[in-house]
């Protein structure tokens, strides 16, 4: 009896280890969201009728693209409205343009591209996938990724983008890898104006005002900057909007191999974020605060202050209404306030949904990629309340873009520079090294010096 | 069992497919780590041979000299503090006289069960400058000593090393009772009738009778230190900057978010040197002193 008992065990045991062991990709039912499709899908059926039809001669049905069967395996971004209802909206698009064409959707890991990474080196990647641009270079040298310039002429993708677009649509050497949904995006500085308001403070304009902000928000306990420093990319795009004021080409210039750290510009801009820190700028828990601590904190008006992408003037505005403006970015002094205001952090990449060379459907998932990126774009102009889109798209917002975002629409064609998301970095080193150093610039007793020190060397790497 | 051991064909055949896992799963990974850390690799392709260059980048490398002083001090604190009370407990919980020995027995061991990814959010709550627990019980009992715990560049190393000495502090103490249960109750009856009080029999028989439970605990824990990487991840990215960085991170830093496979595979290999020396050193210092003795043909 014992030993049928121990030997049912063993083949228990034996038999959970390999539940693991299943398909890594999820069918992932997404929410719906209501659409007025008809209009759009004609048009893009109109526009789009030079899409080759490969697998019959035969007229296909109005508003369909391609009758070809695949179920094709796409890595996306989905976590949260700004990447679920973009997505959902290309799939529904998709199920009429390519009706045989099923998504499998496997959500994109926040790992740095590390997944991506595995599944190349094992020969799985998936049919699509989001890939941002210092993957690009890497795939590039190891052949994991499809040169897309016919599919984007054929596709008519390559007329569609804005003029504006067209640095994040070609790679450096000319090619196309990814077909890009966002646009160019920009740090914004929000700021509460009924706090600002009630303790009698200005919009800063230059750093000796900010620093009086600062002291005037931690007397009357309210953290002058709500700061998620424990993800790299906000405290370098927090060092980039303090270096733009004395060099616009920012971090830019440093990836690209056009500067170092310890030229003026990068110097002052190390001692003033030292200097800001010092004086208390952010919360105390800082370097562990996550984005939704952070964002809570400047929603729920523990925060002054808050810097963040153009993305989330949608979640501030429904958070905060009225409340919530965003700033141009304070200064050493008022003529480079006034002569900086229209240098911008932020920027974007050649980078998007790319394709698998090897896929079984290579060239129907080219064009289902761009499918999916124009879709994305629509719904992003749709529903998000943005127009920084990469592609032109002939659809209305739902609802009036929020006010912050007519007031940065108004400016936009008198931004004069902008540079780049840490995500859009291709030196990854230096990419690496700038994320921990200004991460470590959020401790008082790290020194400018040794940023700049850190900074260099991996330049030099 | 002389017939066993002549039957070679039955050994071979019963141990070749735990030799066969062994060698794909473990000794063939870590042949490559050691081939491609002389290469300049980026994870895919195969790379192109550099020779040492790696090796000279990292002892060149400052992070390098940071990750080396944080496994230091990462190990010293959790062997102390693990060993110690580990100790400790086990001398309690094994005293027939002690009460509710079996509920503080579980108590210890609970930690230990717990998901690593669980127990460092668990402390990231109380180490919180702003809403931990810690801060809050200062300020409740009239302590004006908050801190920033985990944003200190000096302290954050020994604040995620109180997380791993916390959890695995129960590991420990599981072994020394096992240690303990399987020491004759003779050599305490002598001990009695000698006129030893509790605390002289353990220090007379128990401790010296642990020593290869030592052995094995001061292993685990000194590599362990040395090799940490979950706590430094969840809680503090390797931060602030770069002061509780060690090896694995350094590798985990160079290899996936650098894309420099093979400068990782050398911090890798690096590693794998230092906890073979520390686990080759541990076992000289614990060598049987009296069986060393007989082999240099002592006779008395």
């Amino acid at each position: 009896m014992k030993r049928v008992m121990a030997l049912t065990l063993s083949l228990i045991l034996c038999s959970t280890m390999f539940m693991g062991c299943g398909s890594s990709t999820k069918d992932e039912t997404a929410t719906t969201t209501t659409t007025t499709t008809t209009a759009t899908t004609a048009d893009t059926a109109t526009t789009d009728a030079a899409v080759a039809d490969t697998t019959t001669e035969a007229a296909l049905p109005e508003g369909v693209l391609s009758e070809e069967e695949a179920t094709l395996r796409i890595y996306a971004q989905y976590s949260d409205d700004d990447t679920k209802v973009p997505y959902d909206y290309a799939v529904k698009q998709l199920a009429i343009a390519y009706p045989n064409v099923k998504l499998d959707l496997e959500v994109q890991a926040q790992d740095d591209g590390q997944k991506l990474m595995t599944y190349a080196a094992t020969g799985n990647l998936p049919d699509i996938y989001q890939v941002a641009l210092a993957q690009i270079e890497n795939f590039k040298e190891s052949g994991n990724i499809m040169v897309l310039n016919d599919v984007a002429k054929s596709t008519g993708f390559t007329d569609k983008v804005y003029d504006s677009a067209k640095n994040i649509l070609y790679n450096e050497d000319g090619n196309i890898y990814a077909f890009p949904y966002a646009g160019n995006e920009y740090v914004v500085w929000y700021y509460n104006k009924a706090i600002f308001e009630k303790y009698g403070v200005e919009v800063p304009t230059t750093y000796d005002e900010l620093l009086a902000a600062i002291d005037t928000f931690n007397k009357n306990d309210i953290t002058p900057m709500a700061m998620f420093g424990s993800e790299g990319w906000i405290t370098a795009a927090f060092y980039d909007v303090l270096a733009t004021r004395w060099d616009a080409g920012g971090i830019a210039k440093l990836d690209n191999g056009q500067g170092t750290a310890s030229e003026d510009a990068y110097k002052n801009a190390a001692d003033m974020m030292h200097k800001l820190v010092s004086a208390g700028i952010f919360q105390d828990s800082v370097s562990t605060t996550n984005y939704d601590q952070a964002s809570q904190m400047f929603l729920n008006g523990e925060a002054a202050m808050f810097l963040n992408g153009q993305w989330y003037m949608t979640d501030a505005t429904t958070a905060m209404g009225d409340n919530v403006d965003w700033m141009y970015y304070p200064s050493y002094d008022a003529a480079s306030y006034e002569s900086g205001k229209m240098a911008w952090s932020g920027g974007g990449a050649a980078a998007g949904y790319a394709v698998n060379p090897n896929s079984e459907h290579a060239q129907l998932a080219a064009e289902v990629a761009a499918f999916i990126s124009e879709k994305y774009c629509e719904a992003k102009v749709l529903y998000r309340g943005t127009p920084l889109v990469a592609v032109k798209v002939d659809v209305q917002p739902e609802t009036e873009f929020p006010a912050m975002m007519q007031k940065l629409q108004a400016i936009l064609p008198d931004i004069t520079s902008i540079t780049k998301f840490d995500w859009h970095l291709t030196n990854s080193t230096f990419k690496t090294a700038l994320e921990d150093q200004t991460k470590y610039m959020l401790v008082k007793d790290y020194t400018s010096d040794e940023f700049i020190t850190e900074l260099d060397n991996s330049l030099t790497q | 069992m002389k017939k066993f051991y002549s039957n070679k064909l039955a050994i071979i055949i019963f141990t070749l497919p735990a030799l066969l896992i062994f060698t794909v799963m473990v000794f063939y990974p870590i042949t490559q780590v050691f081939v491609k850390s002389f290469y300049d690799w980026n994870g895919l392709g195969s790379g192109t041979f550099i020779g040492f260059g790696n090796y000279v980048k990292l002892f060149q490398d400052t992070v390098f000299q940071i990750s080396n002083k944080n496994a230091f001090i990462f190990s010293a604190f959790i062997t102390i503090f693990q060993i110690t009370l580990a100790t400790f407990f086990a001398l309690v919980v094994s005293n027939k006289r002690t009460k509710g020995r079996k509920l503080l027995r579980i108590a210890y061991f609970i930690p230990v069960v717990l998901s690593v990814t669980v127990v460092c959010q668990l402390w990231l709550a109380v180490f919180n400058a702003d809403t931990g627990l810690l801060n809050a019980l200062f300020k409740a009992v009239g302590i004006n000593y908050q801190q920033n715990w985990l944003s200190d560049r000096y302290k954050a190393i020994f604040v995620i090393a109180f997380v791993n000495a916390w959890q695995w502090m129960g590991y420990q103490f599981a072994l020394m009772m096992a240690g303990i249960k399987s020491i004759p109750d003779d050599y305490y009856e002598a001990a009695r009738i000698d006129g030893c009080t509790t605390f002289q029999a353990h220090r007379r028989v128990t401790i010296p009778l642990l020593k290869e439970t030592y052995k094995i605990c001061l292993i685990i824990s000194v590599t362990g230190g040395v090799k940490a990487f979950t706590e430094m991840f969840i809680m503090t990215k390797g931060g602030p900057g770069n002061s509780t960085y060690t090896l694995t991170y350094l590798m985990y830093k160079a290899a996936f978010r650098e894309f420099r496979y093979g400068y990782g595979m050398a911090s890798a290999s690096i590693l794998v040197l230092e906890c073979l020396a520390i686990t080759l050193l541990l076992n000289w210092l614990f060598r049987n002193k009296e069986r060393q003795g007989y082999k240099n043909g002592k006779t008395s």
